[in-house]
């Protein structure tokens, strides 16, 4: 079958309509339209030029890709992230070892450090109340042979379990940029498109 | 080739050329699939992904034949990157170069 100009334009726009604006679809229109045009001026046929331009699938892909990672670099949020992986992924099933594993391991390591951080800021202070009741000779059961000692511990602890909550904050904020432009990255590299001969 | 190296190549020959002068899309397309066989489709995703980054600039002007061509240009960060990357290229060739040189004269 004869694949026309008309034909590619089509499969592009359904592909792209209702993700990018309209004046970016007509901008990127126009570019294939100029392509076939300059083609044919070249002596060229509409078919050859499809082929050799490779599917326009692919091509869509690429631009929706860009597009929210993109989006998710200029607003920052869970939800933009998951797209612009999406969209990654479907690049390619190399994508999926590359880009997906990564992630889940990231966030469970974020979470991890979250949870401890968590537990650490809620123990400290409770360590700490149990103690100062012991000086108070409040409990029946004293837990610290000196009380004294278990407040510094619960300041410790306490202190230790918000720098974890902090720190997990800024690693979260610095592996997003870095995911982001890993992303980037592995759409400028790693999607394998080769004209099929 | 290997379809992934010859991807990641993909961007540092379209700096190249437009290096040497500006080019509109067809013209840069036919310069490159030329030398290289990929899918020409993807060097206008490719070329919007370089104007996100600020290293190439567009303009319209006006042909001879039919309608004004949208033109591609490096910008000055595009120039500086462009001189980077072909250090690095160079560089990388030649060591893999070597590379072979030295694992050609083991194997004589």
């Amino acid at each position: 079958m004869l694949q026309t100009e008309a034909e590619y334009i089509r499969i592009l726009k359904s592909r792209l309509v209702g993700t990018l604006t309209d004046d970016e679809l007509a901008d990127i229109l126009s570019d294939y339209s100029e392509h076939f045009r300059m083609g044919k001026a070249n002596g060229r046929l509409e078919d050859e030029l499809f082929r050799s331009l490779g599917s326009p699938e692919d091509v869509a892909r690429e631009i929706r890709a860009t597009h929210f990672v993109n989006k998710a670099e200029s607003v920052k949020s869970c939800g933009n992230l998951l797209h612009a992986i999406g969209a990654t992924l479907g690049l390619g099933l190399f994508n999926l070892v590359f880009v997906l594993v990564p992630f889940i391991l990231l966030v469970v390591l974020l979470f991890v450090v979250f949870i401890f951080g968590i537990l650490f800021t809620v123990f400290g202070p409770a360590a700490g109340i149990y103690a100062i009741l012991q000086i108070i000779g409040i409990p029946a059961f004293a837990i610290w042979q000196s009380p004294l000692a278990g407040i510094f511990f619960s300041l410790g602890i306490t202190t230790f379990g918000l720098l974890l909550v902090i720190g997990d904050y800024y690693l979260a904020r610095f592996f997003y940029r870095v995911g982001i432009r890993y992303l980037k990255w592995n759409i400028g590299v790693i999607k394998g498109t080769e004209r099929v001969a | 080739m290997n379809i992934q190296f010859k991807k990641g190549v993909l961007e540092i020959c379209v700096l190249f050329v437009l290096a040497h002068k500006d080019c509109y899309g067809y013209e840069l397309v036919a310069e490159i699939s030329k030398r290289i066989d990929i899918s020409e489709g993807t060097i206008y995703p490719l070329l919007r992904r370089l104007k996100d980054e600020g290293y190439v600039t567009t303009y319209l002007q006006e042909s001879a034949e039919g309608p004004p061509r949208k033109y591609y240009r490096l910008t000055d960060t595009g120039r500086n990157v462009e001189h980077e990357q072909k250090e690095e290229w160079m560089r990388f060739v030649a060591s893999v170069n070597a590379l072979l040189e030295g694992t050609n004269d083991a194997a004589d």
